[in-house]
């Protein structure tokens, strides 16, 4: 049968029809009441956007007295420049750093687990520490850099980096995984005359689908919620990102859209998610040839 | 499989990526172009860019672009900017930094432009010696406000408590504060909310003393009697519960919304007078200001007319006669004016004024109203603060803080407070 | 004669193709390595190595942003020492948030990954749901959800009232207002459940099967198999949690208003960097907390990494 794939797929020993009754309701009860208290506070800022702006905050209940869509229209076309323009913005972004991100770091995580060359170790420390470094303190420098190349105020900055691997979280992340892979692979591969590259490509990778998902994943959510970079290096505001945008609604020195921010902060969490659930089933789907093919 | 998707993303990718950086920022080519940045929400955007548009009407050829920002997120882009050599044209600044921009260098001196190029001639003297560091003009006031305490009226009538008057003292309002507490007519209900950190509260006390925060020459101009005795004052009022409970203060964040009164636990709170508008925006009774209270009923020159908010120009700025032209524009035009109203604060120029003062409506009204009323309640300018005064602000919160919570004595707190600021300004 | 002239030019030729090899063999053996590695060497050198440089220069001089950097020596780590109590709160706060939430994250991920491991119906809805709580990430929404919950008269203390407890204005209050920024970075737990998901569905399954079919009960199985076989990705979690935990800015950030409060109780370390360089105008001294931070980072990964021998299993 296809054993293999569908145990894969629905896992290790207890299936659920051998699972009795009432332990599976007590599981889902807990998964139910977990997922309650985890999705609270985002139910809370859902029903804070389409309720009526003054009741935002002096109301506890979650069901809004009415449901009036106006922040939205508000939050959406009320600024400059319509959030399409953010959102689009954020997407480019977003995908250009998960290429990068994807490509760059498997890159230089498959030399880091699998090949040898002089200075490994010392390179590969160099890398962990660079994932120790706060960002606000090479800001400044960095900036410098960019202006002096003429980056600021492009997206040049926020991209460029991650073709270049900078995401040493990545790296790291990369690195545990390859390493779980067994070597027999990589040498019956060598023994049949394969150069690096053709076992990067192809036995590296494909075994690798759910890591690189969850990078990708990762690095889409984190550049879309990124919110410092674009600040210091975008200027003209119809190149901001939604984060940036959706600090605009918010002055603390005269009034602030709240309704705007709500509504529009629902609305950012519909891209992510989709990316999430798209690129999940790779996380499902991908491990089935794990250690099957020889 | 997945792989040919990644190389298809790589190459389209790479191409966006090419095309994108062909587009950079072709405006820096442009002549006669300016960068404004300020700091406001998108009421405050919309006037801005109406009044650039303006200029650009009356202007052909130049260019302007506006950027902005949220008060928190202004400061380091500002800073980065500047650091980077790449600081815009116009700049709005505050009270709090136009020292140590001005000081470092970083803001051009404009007084060689007055009267010709800058006309500030019916401002009010002293509001333009507040955009003055060291001797030179580095910022034209484009608002003036006080300081004020906003009153919730329909509060106190609810709970059958006099409205404060201009006369009213720190020890009549705390029987006020206590009788609304007892009152009870709200849930969680409080007199006023607590001012012990807030500076502007603790400058009208001091000042009202006779002292003041900081000398001309960088020194600190209070005593620890002084600051023990305020501390002390704010710790019976928590006990007498007229004011709001420390848990409660915390969650201020300086910010209109997260203000005690617009939380619904004070009847009282304290602000800025050009903040009125927000205040009365997100809270649903009708608010009035008031100045602050008096230690004695024959108190005066607590009070003082603040530039709200300034344009400076930036010392690195490529356009520095347009820049200059701009603020002079936005400062003195009739048209300009109706736009931006009181927005900002009110109108320094007389002229401007007159042509706002028809124009608002009963809200806008009142801190107009308010400011111009003051009489000997308002006393001369104080000298620009010298570096390190902005962290005195946060010693000062902190202190109060720790006496709320019952950490430090008032007495204790008092000495703290003036040798933490002694410090800071001898660090520099 | 030609014999030897013979054998001079064959030797030389030889030499010739020795030294040409040993090139070649040099870059047999480590060229494929830096090829793969040049993305990363490149954008390491051009782009961080030079800032990270010019940030370490910086900790040892007075540097506004705006007039040129003053040397002076070791005067600010000096004075981080010795004479700042802000750092010592901060690092207590900082301290306080990494030992609490990294361990009561990382517990709720993997359980959390296990029981959706077991093939749950519904098992891509709970994913995401205990994933979206992670998407929310910085967002100035936070703040006002946070004290919608922790507030005095918040949601907490309403269903805490339910069963008598009052509670006190947690988020406001300097002994409790930490507890609840270890909350919001536990709801959190969305990102290593997933990376614990990936290394679960990553264990070949016929394992499981032959010890069941040996007669291994789960909890041996797990013990014995998914534990050991999970180690990685564990260690993995454990490092870049805490290093993400010493870091971390956002939370307190955003909560705080930027002001680290009440009474400096969520003044994590960065944020007292931030503080220091972008409100006080006091590059030098905050570069210098930065490299400090760098250290004791530093510090725990190296022990981490050296402790790993002991209880991390690879496949090779």
């Amino acid at each position: 049968m296809t054993n293999g794939i569908t145990s894969a797929v629905a896992a290790p020993p207890s299936d659920i029809t051998k699972r009795s009754l009432p332990a599976s309701i007590v599981v889902h009860t807990l998964l139910i009441m977990a997922s309650l208290l985890m999705l609270y506070p985002l139910l809370w800022m859902v029903s804070a956007s389409v309720r009526p702006e003054n009741e935002i905050f002096s109301s506890t209940s979650l069901i809004p007295s009415s449901i009036d869509f106006t922040s939205y229209v508000r939050g959406w076309s009320g600024l400059d420049i319509t959030f399409g323009r953010f959102f689009w913005n954020s997407l480019v972004i977003s995908l250009l750093t998960v290429t990068g991100n994807v490509v760059a770091c498997s890159l230089a995580a498959y030399a880091f687990a699998r090949l040898r060359f002089a200075g490994r170790n010392f390179w590969f420390a160099i890398m962990l520490g660079t994932l120790m470094i706060p960002y606000h303190v090479t800001l400044i420098p960095q900036y410098v850099l960019f202006l002096n190349l003429g980056w600021v105020n492009t997206i040049l900055p926020l991209v460029v980096p991650k073709f270049l691997a900078s995401d040493a979280f990545f790296i790291f992340l990369m690195v545990q995984f390859f390493r779980g892979i067994p070597r027999e692979l990589d040498e019956a591969a060598m023994m049949d005359g394969c150069s690096a590259w053709r076992i990067y490509w192809k036995i590296m990778l494909p075994l690798s689908l759910p890591v690189l998902a969850t990078a990708a994943i990762f690095s889409f959510i984190w550049t879309w919620d990124d919110f410092f970079g674009p600040l210091i290096y975008l200027n003209d505001m119809d190149t901001y990102t939604i984060q940036l945008g959706l600090r605009t609604f918010v002055d603390s020195s005269s009034t602030s859209d709240w309704g705007g921010l709500f509504a529009m902060s629902t609305l950012t969490l519909v891209p992510v998610f989709f990316f999430f659930l798209f690129f999940q089933r790779l996380l499902i789907d991908g491990i089935a040839t794990t250690g099957m093919k020889r | 499989m997945t792989f040919r998707v990644s190389r298809r993303n790589f190459v389209a990718g790479g191409a966006t990526l090419l095309s994108l950086s062909a587009l950079g920022p072709g405006a820096f080519a442009a002549d006669a172009r300016l960068r404004l940045l300020w700091w406001g929400s998108q009421p405050r955007a919309d006037r801005t860019n109406k009044v650039s548009d303006l200029y650009k009407a009356k202007n052909s050829g130049t260019s302007i672009t506006g950027e902005f920002l949220g008060w928190s997120d202004y400061w380091p882009r500002l800073a980065t900017q500047v650091a980077g050599r790449n600081a815009p044209d116009v700049i709005q600044m505050d009270y709090r930094y136009i020292v140590e921009y001005a000081r470092r260098g970083a803001l051009a001196p404009l007084e060689s432009y007055m009267p010709s190029k800058l006309n500030l001639d019916d401002f009010d003297p002293a509001q333009i010696e507040g955009g003055k560091v060291d001797g030179h003009l580095y910022g034209v006031s484009l608002g003036a406000n006080s300081a004020a305490t906003v009153v919730n009226t329909v509060a106190l009538q609810e709970a059958g408590v006099e409205m404060p008057t201009n006369k009213t003292t720190w020890e009549e309002l705390g029987k006020m504060g206590a009788e609304i507490t007892k009152a009870g007519k709200r849930k969680g209900f409080f007199g006023f909310a607590d001012g012990s950190g807030a500076e502007p509260l603790f400058e009208n006390y001091v000042r009202q003393r006779g002292k003041a925060l900081y000398t001309a020459d960088s020194k600190i101009a209070f005593g620890a009697d002084d600051a023990s005795e305020w501390f002390d004052m704010w710790a019976k009022f928590r006990e007498a519960q007229a004011c709001v409970p420390p848990d409660v203060q915390a969650l201020y964040k300086d910010t209109i919304d997260t203000a005690p009164l617009t939380l619904g636990k004070a009847a009282i709170d304290y602000a800025h007078s050009n903040q009125f508008v927000g205040f009365q925006a997100v809270v649903k009774d009708k608010l009035t200001l008031n100045n602050y209270p008096l230690i004695k009923a024959d108190s005066k020159g607590g009070h003082y007319r603040k530039p709200s908010m300034f344009f400076s120009v930036s010392a690195q700025s490529k356009a520095l006669e347009q820049a200059v032209d701009y603020v002079n524009f936005f400062v003195k035009d009739p048209e300009a004016a109706k736009v931006l109203d009181v927005e900002r604060g009110i109108p320094e120029s007389k002229a401007m004024r007159d042509v706002v003062a028809g124009m608002l409506d009963d809200v806008g009204k009142i801190p107009l109203n308010y400011v111009a009323n003051l009489g000997d309640l308002a006393g001369p300018l104080p000298p620009p603060p010298p570096s390190g005064a902005g962290e005195g602000q946060t010693v000062l919160r902190q202190l109060a803080e720790q006496v709320a919570f019952g950490q430090v004595t008032p007495a204790d707190a008092g000495k703290q407070l003036v040798d933490e600021i002694t410090r800071l300004l001898a660090r520099g | 004669m030609r014999a030897t002239a013979d054998r001079a030019a064959t030797a030389e030729q030889y030499q010739g193709v020795v030294a040409d090899s040993r090139w070649r063999r040099l870059l047999a053996a480590n060229g494929p390595g830096y090829l793969f590695l040049l993305p990363w060497l490149l954008g390491f050198l051009g782009l961080t190595l030079g800032p990270a440089l010019v940030s370490l220069y910086l900790s040892f001089t007075d540097f506004d942003m705006i007039r040129s950097p003053e040397w002076v020596g070791a005067a600010n780590y000096v004075r981080i020492t010795t004479a700042d109590p802000k750092f010592a709160a901060a690092m207590k706060v900082t301290l306080t948030y990494v030992v609490l939430s990294v361990p009561f994250k990382l517990i709720f991920a993997l359980l959390v990954a296990m029981a959706l491991n077991k093939g749950v119906r519904g098992l891509t809805f709970y994913r995401a749901v205990f994933y979206l709580p992670s998407l929310l990430g910085g967002s100035v929404a936070i703040a006002v959800l946070w004290r919608q919950l922790f507030a005095g008269d918040g949601l907490v203390n309403a269903a805490l009232s339910h069963i008598g407890i009052q509670g006190p204005s947690w988020i406001s209050h300097p002994s409790y207002s930490i507890y609840t920024l270890v909350a919001l970075s536990v709801w959190q737990f969305g990102s290593p459940m997933i990376i614990f998901l990936a290394g679960l569905r990553q264990i070949p399954t016929d394992m499981y099967e032959a010890a069941s079919l040996d007669g291994a009960s789960k909890f041996r199985q797990f013990y014995k198999i998914t534990l050991p076989l999970l180690t990685p990705v564990i260690f993995f979690n454990a490092v870049v949690q805490t290093i993400d935990a010493f870091k971390a800015f956002t939370p307190a950030f955003i909560i705080s208003g930027g002001s680290g409060g009440p009474i400096n109780s969520t003044l994590f370390y960065t944020l007292y960097l931030y503080q220091e360089a972008f409100g006080n105008f006091r590059m030098g001294y905050a570069s210098a907390l930065a490299w400090i931070l760098v250290l004791i980072i530093a510090v725990f990964t190296a022990f981490s990494f050296l402790s790993s021998r002991y209880w991390v299993h690879y496949d090779d």
